[in-house]
């Protein structure tokens, strides 16, 4: 029996239980508890100002939690964070490094600081394309390179986990391609990646479990099939003549305005598309949802409750 | 405990400063104490001090006269104006930069996920500061020498007064640096830090001049720190080193300890 706990506290690699933040009387985050397991791509998603990063930050020890506490391969996070932090990677929200460096004598100078040699430095480079500018200012380099100059820092060292916090924010679809790669070898290589979004495809594509967070409060914590069978989309359809009737299964009509018809839709896309082909269809938009709608739909119960 | 990296970075991001400071206070004490040792004041100021009338003349001891000597020039060069404000300079934007300043460009969240601890940036960065003062200080030195060299007046017992009044010096700058580095733990924003910090150094100027004229504000002299540094009357021998050195280490404790307990448990933004 304790043999078995040992072997699940084991596995888990961030225990965050009921963690608090105030700032002043402003909420941060309230009581919120989750689990990350070895190995595990977890997906942190939230509007902005949600309290992602604030999460992030009292995870790395850089704010003092209100309450609660955080547990990192099974350590406290503040008597033992000098340990936590030599096995993890970070790459913050708004990556800003010294901007009078390089970008080589940062990756150096931040290899240093870990008294590790960068294993995977030269390599993550390439993928990136970023040999280039290595040798450039790091203010003279774009949004862009700067965010790949943080993920190659954050990676460098090969973490057992990495904490990202919105890391494809100025990446090009491209960059973002190679990122996802990344991801997924250094997940194959039986790593831990926390990653905070509020972009709900992206966390639909890379993600195995999610915890959605929506004004400092967790809303969802559950297993990406779970969210994908949650869904909500929007459909507007314009038809080319009216009809008697439109009966479209999971869609629920929110607004008519001639032959223009907006529907919120939830369920399998197959069984829509057919009824969708017996209709005279002028023009059709099928966008994703954007996270807001989501949480308007389904956690309209937890936002009357705030 | 120090952190050689973030020494190094602290170097490297300053070096241009600490040169300048090094290159001025050298010639500063150079040029002065060549000036004074290339004239005779003594009997210019004898004969000025002749033609004042009976009351104001026995005010003027020899003293007085004594620091317009070589030796007194030496003194002078470590408490000019210029001097004073280029020190401040390094002692002000080097703490406000890198505690409230990395908080507000973002870098101390990217150097505190690293395995790096919190009172090891601030023993660092002290030590760091310490350690590039005491070489702006040895420009000085280097400077006087030289200059009290080539006019042969150099002597064991200057040097020794030079050496007391260098530590002095390094002492008063080191608690500049300690309050600045205080004030910095506390804030979110490195200019305000340094705007708050050059006030108060001024205040403390200001008051240590106006207390030396003016009898109703003298009782700030007790704590006010550029009164424990007297550069010409440690030269003259008429204070007590171990007396200014004991209040300035004192005041150094305080603001660093406090310092690092602020640091230690505050939030990062």
């Amino acid at each position: 029996m304790k043999q078995e706990v040992n072997q699940i506290s084991e596995k888990i690699v961030i225990n965050a239980h009921r963690l608090t933040k105030y700032y002043d009387k402003t909420i941060g985050i309230d009581q919120i508890s989750f689990q990350v397991m070895k190995g595990e791509i977890f997906g942190f998603l939230g509007p902005n100002g949600a309290g992602k990063t604030t999460t992030i930050r009292l995870l790395l020890d850089l704010l003092r939690p209100t309450s609660g506490t955080v547990k990192i391969f099974n350590k406290d996070i503040k008597s033992d964070s000098l340990q936590i932090r030599k096995k993890c990677g970070y790459l913050p929200g708004n990556f800003q490094p010294y901007a009078n460096m390089t970008g080589k004598e940062f990756l150096d100078f931040t290899a240093k600081i870990r008294n590790i040699k960068p294993i995977l430095q030269a390599e993550l480079s390439q993928k990136f394309s970023l040999e280039r500018n290595l040798s450039k200012k790091i203010k003279q380099l774009s949004h862009g390179n700067r965010q790949k100059l943080g993920l190659v820092q954050a990676f460098a060292h090969q973490p057992e986990l990495v904490i990202l916090d919105e890391p494809t924010i100025g990446l090009d679809p491209l960059m973002q391609d190679t990122f996802y790669e990344l991801l997924q070898e250094y997940h194959n290589s039986g790593n831990t990646v926390f990653f905070s979004s509020h972009n709900l495809p992206e966390v639909e594509k890379i993600c195995h479990r999610v915890a959605i967070i929506r004004a400092g409060k967790l809303v969802a914590l559950e297993k990406l099939a779970a969210l994908k069978k949650k869904r909500l989309r929007k459909l507007k359809i314009t038809l080319k003549h009216s009809v008697n009737a439109i009966h479209l299964p999971g869609a629920t009509l929110q607004k008519k305005q001639g032959l223009l018809y907006e529907f919120l839709f939830e369920g399998e896309s197959d069984i829509l598309l057919s009824q969708l082909a017996k209709l005279p269809i002028e023009d059709f938009v099928f966008p994703e949802p954007d996270l807001e709608e989501v949480f308007m739909y389904y956690y309209s119960g937890e936002k009357d409750d705030q | 405990m120090i952190n050689k990296n973030y020494f190094l970075l602290i170097w490297k991001l300053h070096r241009g400063l600490f040169i300048f400071s090094i290159t001025f206070l050298a010639f500063m004490q150079f040029l002065i104490i060549w000036l004074f040792g290339s004239l005779d004041y003594v009997p210019i100021l004898e004969a000025l001090i002749q033609q004042l009338p009976p009351q104001f003349r026995v005010m003027l001891t020899d003293q007085f006269i004594q620091r317009f000597s070589i030796q007194g020039a030496a003194a002078f060069g470590f408490n000019h104006p210029l001097v004073l404000a280029v020190l401040a300079i390094s002692a002000i934007v080097i703490p406000s930069r890198h505690i409230a300043g990395e908080i507000e460009t973002g870098t101390l969240e990217i150097l505190l996920a690293h395995p790096l601890l919190r009172k090891s940036i601030i023993i660092s960065l002290t030590v760091s500061y310490g350690l590039f003062l005491l070489s702006i200080i040895g420009g000085g030195w280097i400077g006087s020498i030289s200059a009290l060299f080539i006019k042969n007046q150099l002597n064991m017992q200057i040097l020794f007064n030079l050496l007391q009044i260098g530590i002095n010096l390094w002492l008063l700058f080191i608690l500049i640096m300690s309050y600045t580095l205080l004030a910095s733990t506390m804030a979110k924003e490195g200019s305000r830090v340094g705007i708050i910090a050059a006030s108060v150094t001024l205040l403390f100027y200001l008051f240590n001049f106006l207390s030396t004229m003016w009898n109703t504000i003298q009782i700030t002299k007790i704590v006010n720190i550029f009164n424990y540094y007297q550069p010409q009357k440690l030269m003259f021998g008429e204070v007590i080193f171990w007396k200014n050195s004991i209040f300035l280490i004192s005041a150094i404790l305080i603001c660093q300890l406090t310092a690092l307990f602020r640091f230690q448990i505050r939030d990062i933004p």
